[in-house]
């Protein structure tokens, strides 16, 4: 039913299932994205939530189902395309590249425009542009004080925040963040989920995996609850955590089984 | 005189090779283990245009050419193939050189090609040329290592799928250094071809693959230096010891193990730990 | 008649290779290694096996000698070589092994000589005839048929008992076999031990079949072997054996109608490298 005052919504999720061998990790699954707004993907552990991620940004392709993109399909593009396109992503299992500092990390990313092509790639030295920006995503996230340091000795919250200031350096407008407050004290986990809504509110679209209910409460706009690779709520935040499905699924000991909201 | 020159010029050879391996496996991480069949390619692409009268300044770039579109191919298909499989590939491709060069009556078939004519240089011009060609790649290669191409390798070297969730197009940037690495062992090759005056497709086979790869390794993967100094040594190791000769490659075995064993980032990684003891971050070069 | 006569070739020729590409394939489905230096230990084997036979006579105790040797051989390289490297990437191994590779060859040159060592007496020369028309060396009998007997003995051994099957799951996934408490040293040891005393078995049924021993014997059958680990599915034991028939096979065939465009060991390349191009899995993955 297409509604023609509403606008497209930025992402749609179209009855996808994604499969591991025998194991169904997602089942059926359906929600949009819509430009601009701050969605929080939630649920217990071993939802599917990362697996949905994955199927988004192509690292896991569904057995069934497809994900749009301003209403084009993805399925079949490439991940770098994907990104390209403007996707991007912050791994729950963060892989910085050990062998440079973090600022190089971001900069990598940064340099986006210069390493679309190899042969572009060959012709281009400079890195203080890029660096520059950097360090202004490491100040985004709170580590810019860490910028020249290596990976290879830093605390699971900085390597989050690390991943975080990346996936903003390549300047995506649908940015995918799973768990990026994990690891990191209420203070911290306070500031950085202040740091996502300005970064929302500057006009980048946000999907975001996050255990932290509180701070999922406070600045997620719109939620979508997956168990057991179901769907089993979709809304308003107060809305969706009142249903009494979704407070069995978290709270309730065994599986329930979910009803579609 | 003559003796030291014609050294000089194998040196050179020598590590205008390995350094086309390391841009491979070294700045990319892609293991091959059949190298010497791009040189092979140039080689006799080299000796069959002498032959036919060309100059030798001519024969360059065309064994580049051939030797670097082989590559491509090559690439293109080894990116179809788990990483794994990689290397086992790229030793059948080496394999599939020498089996299909020896059965051509054209190619010069099992005895190879002889009488290549001379390069007009004069022996130590001809090293000279050799020498300067041999500075020129390697100055090419620690170029890349400081340009954004450079940068992005090292990073698919490390860490492939990272570098995709960073919009990195790696297959490109893979065939990339395939096409470069095979042209330049293309090139090494028609300056072998011109050196020896006479090749044959056993010249070019899996031992010599295992051989370049073993002088990459041993010097420190990705390592310019480190690479440049190990081929130069290794590869006049047997004429340096001749008191050692008749062990010379049980030697060499030897030492490949114990590097290995005891230095896996080779002469690059000691050099390192001599001149900087602090604690070293494990992994890459 | 050439059509059946080919294939038994490549039935004999594959069944040496399955005994090499068996213990390729467990290594590498342990430790995903390139263990380039079994080469070593089927040469090793045919040494031992053809020195022992001299000195005693009797094949049985030859093939005892060199199946052990080379086992313990294998397992001390794998002590020794591997073991210390397991947490480098994996070309630090590779290189390892190929260093002592050449290292092994070059000894057995100059412990043994270049020029080789052959039986005083050759046991199973005598001709047997199969059929019509097929004239096999009772050695080329044998080897069929010991290949298929040592295959079966490991498949029930993998299948039936609990060394086997803890050796089946370390190779799908060690973490989970560790928590469960078997113990990688243990499955490891004996793994290279089995695969290595195979090699060394296949030593001397090629030093059998040629009456020759010398020092680069095993260089090529091992490089075919390492195609076919790819071609059966790493880890794969049934994968492989199929694929080293199937190779065997292949290469007889390839022999007589493609030699004038490729040499002996390019086609079994040639082969690998097709089927990579149509099945990047290999023919018989289960992955």
């Amino acid at each position: 039913m297409t509604r023609p005052d509403k606008p497209q919504p930025l992402l749609v999720v179209d009855g996808v299932t994604v499969r591991f061998g025998g194991l169904v990790a997602i089942d059926n699954v359906s929600f949009e994205v819509r430009e601009g707004e701050l969605l929080g993907l939630i649920g217990p552990n071993g939802a599917g939530k990362t697996t949905m991620l994955r199927a988004i940004t192509g690292v896991a392709r569904p057995a069934q189902g497809q994900v749009l993109l301003d209403g084009e399909s993805l399925n079949g593009q490439p991940i770098h395309q994907r990104i390209r396109r403007g996707l991007s992503l912050s791994q729950q299992l963060v892989k910085p590249l050990r062998g440079i500092t973090l600022e190089e990390n971001v900069a990598l990313a940064a340099a986006k425009a210069k390493t679309v092509r190899p042969l572009r790639a060959l012709l281009h030295v400079s890195s203080a542009d890029e660096l520059a920006q950097a360090r202004r995503e490491l100040e985004r996230v709170g580590i810019a004080a860490l910028a020249g340091q290596s990976p290879a000795t830093q605390p699971l919250g900085v390597l989050k925040r690390l991943e975080m200031a990346r996936a903003l350096a390549l300047g995506p407008r649908l940015l995918l963040l799973d768990e990026p407050l994990a690891g990191l004290n209420s203070k911290e986990a306070h500031a950085l989920a202040d740091t996502i809504a300005d970064i929302n509110r500057q006009g980048v679209t946000v999907v975001l995996i996050e255990h932290n209910l509180g701070e999922v409460l406070r600045i997620c706009q719109r939620l979508v609850v997956l168990d057991n690779g179901r769907k089993i709520g979709e809304g308003e935040p107060r809305a969706v955590m009142a249903d009494p499905v979704v407070r069995t699924a978290y709270l309730g000991g065994d599986t329930v089984e979910a009803k579609h909201a | 005189m003559n003796y030291e020159i014609s050294l000089l010029t194998t040196m050179a050879i020598s590590v205008m090779f390995a350094l086309s391996l390391n841009l491979i496996t070294g700045f990319c991480g892609q293991i091959s283990l059949g190298h010497a069949a791009f040189q092979g390619v140039g080689a006799y692409a080299a000796a069959l245009l002498a032959k036919a009268g060309w100059p030798f300044l001519a024969t360059l770039p065309v064994s580049m050419l051939l030797a670097g579109a082989l590559g491509v191919i090559v690439g293109l298909a080894s990116l179809r193939v788990r990483a794994d499989f990689l290397a086992i590939t790229t030793m059948g491709v080496v394999f599939l050189f020498v089996g299909v060069v020896r059965q051509q009556d054209v190619l010069g078939g099992e005895l190879g090609i002889s009488g290549i004519p001379d390069h007009g240089l004069g022996k130590a011009g001809f090293m000279v040329v050799a020498l300067l060609a041999c500075a020129a790649v390697a100055a090419l290669s620690v170029y890349i290592k400081r340009t954004w191409m450079g940068r992005v390798f090292n990073g698919i070297a490390e860490d492939e799928d990272t570098m995709r969730v960073l919009s990195i197009d790696v297959p490109r940037y893979k065939l990339a250094a395939f096409a470069l690495g095979t042209a330049l062992a293309g090139l090494s090759g028609a300056f072998y071809a011109y050196h020896l005056q006479f090749i044959g497709a056993d010249n070019f086979g899996f031992v010599e693959s295992i051989t370049v790869l073993s002088m990459v390794v041993f010097g420190g993967i990705g390592s310019v230096p480190g690479v440049v100094i190990a081929a130069a040594l290794l590869s006049v190791l047997p004429a340096w010891f001749q008191v050692i000769g008749d062990y010379k490659l049980l030697v060499y075995g030897g030492l490949l193990f114990l590097m290995m064993r005891f230095s896996p980032g080779g002469m690059a990684a000691l050099a390192r730990r001599f001149f900087n003891p602090v604690t070293p971050q494990g992994g890459r070069t | 008649m050439l059509f059946v006569e080919l294939i038994a070739q490549g039935l004999v020729q594959g069944s040496i290779y399955a005994l090499i590409a068996l213990g390729l394939t467990l290594v590498y489905g342990l430790l995903r290694i390139l263990h380039v230096a079994h080469a070593a230990l089927f040469t090793l084997g045919a040494y031992v096996g053809v020195l022992a036979c001299n000195a005693s006579g009797s094949l049985t105790v030859a093939f005892v000698c060199a199946a052990l040797v080379a086992g313990l051989a294998g397992v001390t390289m794998y002590r020794l070589a591997y073991q210390p490297l397991l947490a480098q990437p994996p070309f630090v191994a590779l290189i390892a092994s190929i260093g002592l590779f050449i290292a092994a060859e070059e000894a057995f040159r100059i412990v043994f000589g270049a020029q080789g060592l052959s039986f005083s007496d050759p046991p199973l020369q005598g001709q047997v005839t199969l059929g019509s028309a097929l004239q096999f060396k009772q050695a080329e009998i044998m080897v069929m048929v010991g290949t298929a007997v040592i295959i079966g003995v490991l498949a029930w051994l993998q299948t039936r008992t609990r060394v086997g099957v803890a050796c089946q799951a370390t190779v799908s996934d060690p973490q989970m076999a560790e928590s469960f408490g078997i113990s990688l040293r243990q499955v490891r040891d004996i793994n290279f031990f089995v695969g290595s005393a195979l090699a060394g078995f296949a030593g001397v049924w090629v030093a059998l079949l040629n009456n020759l021993v010398e020092p680069t014997m095993g260089s090529v059958p091992s490089y075919k072997a390492l195609a076919i680990i790819v071609l059966g599915g790493l880890g794969s034991i049934p994968g492989t054996l199929a694929a080293s028939l199937v190779l065997g096979v292949v290469e007889a065939f390839g022999t007589i109608y493609l030699g004038q465009l490729l040499d002996r060991n390019a086609i079994a390349f040639a082969f690998l490298i097709a089927v990579l191009m149509i099945r990047p899995q290999g023919l018989f993955a289960r992955r």
